[in-house]
């Protein structure tokens, strides 16, 4: 098959997962100001909880629900316990917490979980497609990982814009001060800020996992490439970050195809450096008319 | 019925408010009146829970809410309009209105609050799906009161909701206001630094001072004395 459809295909599967973390950063950025870096190091913990639940007879899909809940319950956590108390601190703070709580996750899973290399059962077939006899590089796991981040985008979607707990979630996001006056418990907002973008990264984790490895260091560079795709977005628009997080994931496997695997992160590098020349705010944020 | 007593409070080591007292009864408008700096803003945001007094209480129909959060300050029923900048930017003039009431969880009563404010202020309701960083000053007040309404309060803290708003538009918030204030037992404490028309429509005045109440009485009072006029009040 045409090389370039292959790579556009591959493409597209890892631009969902990128944008998939990407959203959860951008998330987590507009309702708290906060870069969490421990996302990718949340989701590799609640893969391997997902892990540990298949390993113990669990069927895919409880295993699944409980990469998504762990990550919710776990995003809520941290808001909690790890976020709120330093809220009214230096923004320095809670980044090194973050990093500090990264590299907890980091050294407790091989304790928790054993250090060695483990393969993820995808719940689909991960072998292309076939039409006639052609088989495509679009395997049914795939379709599965797009149409599952796709679901989670349109729920997130319908919460934000369509229901009267989506509007405080951004009122509380926009102005915590103005909110509190209109009896709006910010707090609880924020917590559930959190959850959920802490459950929309542990997606990305339960989907990258079959195809990338389980290993404690395993969502690292998911983490690097959907912060440079939220980055792209302008950081402070959550569809920024899906076009960013795609953007990346075709941009990517272009490099890689093309160029040379080796340069795939280079690439990413290059690409981050030369958008945020043309456009410092990123390609979507709404900084400027917020300023209005 | 709104009381502050011997209310203190303190930005670091600044002083903002020494020892305020005073009394708010139902159905009635006290107008808090002084030049900038007395202290206007600090009182009514220690009043919304916002700013914590270092000495002191404010209390709702005899209960003490100065440790409350704001969040449930406001659930109690007290609806403040913040100076200025109080009206969500990103959001729609719509969904500005609604965040107003969210927390009655009365669906019915509040459809018909909304009703109400697009009523009092058509301006709005051409508006109603723009997002509210396009709309003037004064439509921006006219927001931020409209949103204060549709909470159905009891106690309503006006921050200066003159500034930005054409003089029409102010003596039309300040006739549904006085409405309010006698079909509902509306109690409202309005800050103004316009103290001639804030007077007019009071029912008692308070003038502060660097953070000292100088002065204290009915507003009809408070209008004629002329001493007071010329040395706080600036007409």
């Amino acid at each position: 098959m045409n090389r370039f459809v292959v790579l556009t295909l591959n493409g597209l599967t890892q631009g969902a997962i990128y944008a998939a973390m990407a959203l959860a950063l951008v998330m987590i950025w507009r309702a708290t100001q906060v870069i969490n870096f421990a996302q990718g190091a949340m989701a590799m913990f609640t893969t391997y909880l997902a892990l540990f639940a298949i390993d113990h007879g669990a069927p895919f899909w409880l295993g699944f629900t409980v990469a998504l809940l762990s990550g919710f319950v776990l995003g809520g956590i941290v808001e909690r316990v790890i976020v709120r108390p330093v809220e009214s601190a230096p923004p320095l703070n809670v980044v090194i917490l973050t990093l500090g709580l990264l590299l907890f996750l980091e050294a407790l899973a091989p304790m928790a979980f054993g250090g060695q290399i483990r393969s993820f059962p995808p719940a689909f077939s991960i072998v292309g497609l076939r039409f006639g006899n052609a088989q495509i590089a679009f395997s049914p796991f795939d379709a599965f990982t797009l149409g599952g981040v796709l679901a989670v985008m349109i729920l997130l979607l319908v919460l934000f814009q369509r229901t009267n707990l989506g509007l405080r979630m951004r009122a509380s996001a926009f102005s915590p001060e103005v909110s509190r006056l209109l009896g709006i418990r910010v707090g609880r907002m924020l917590t559930l800020g959190w959850a959920l973008a802490s459950l929309v990264g542990a997606l990305a984790g339960v989907l990258i996992a079959p195809s990338l490895l389980l290993y404690p260091t395993f969502m690292d560079q998911v983490l690097v490439f959907g912060f440079t795709g939220a980055v792209l977005g302008g950081l402070d628009s959550a569809a920024g970050a899906v076009v960013g997080g795609l953007l990346m994931g075709f941009a990517l496997n272009y490099v890689g195809g093309y160029l040379g695997s080796d340069l795939e992160t280079v690439g990413a590098l290059v690409i981050l450096i030369a958008v945020l020349m043309v456009r410092p705010r990123g390609l979507f944020s709404s900084q400027r008319l917020r300023q209005v | 019925m709104l009381e502050v007593i011997d209310l203190t409070v303190a930005y670091g080591p600044v002083v903002a408010l020494h020892g305020i007292s005073l009394t708010v009864a139902d159905s009635s408008i006290t107008a808090v009146l002084g030049a900038n700096g007395a202290g206007k803003t600090t009182l009514v945001r220690t009043i919304s829970g916002l700013v914590r007094p270092r000495g002191g209480s404010v209390r709702l129909d005899g209960r003490d809410i100065s440790r409350l959060a704001p969040e449930e300050i406001a659930r109690l029923g007290v609806a403040h309009v913040p100076q200025g900048q109080g009206v969500l930017a990103e959001l729609t003039v719509d969904e500005n209105l609604r965040l107003g009431g969210l927390w009655r969880r009365d669906r019915k009563g509040q459809r018909g609050a909304l009703a109400e404010a697009y009523e009092l202020f058509p301006p709005l309701a051409t508006r109603r799906h723009l997002a509210a960083f396009t709309l003037s000053g004064g439509e921006r007040q006219m927001l931020s009161v409209g949103r204060a309404l549709v909470a159905r309060p009891r106690v309503l803290l006006l921050d200066e909701p003159s500034l930005g708003l054409a003089r029409r538009a102010l003596i039309q918030i300040m006739a549904r206001i006085k409405a309010l204030v006698a079909e509902r037992g509306l109690t409202v404490l309005l800050i103004e630094q316009n103290a001639r028309s804030a007077l007019s429509v009071a029912d008692e005045g308070i003038v502060l001072h660097l953070g000292k109440v100088v002065a204290q009485g009915r507003a009809q009072q408070l209008a004629n004395e002329e001493g007071l006029r010329h040395a706080y009040l600036g007409y």
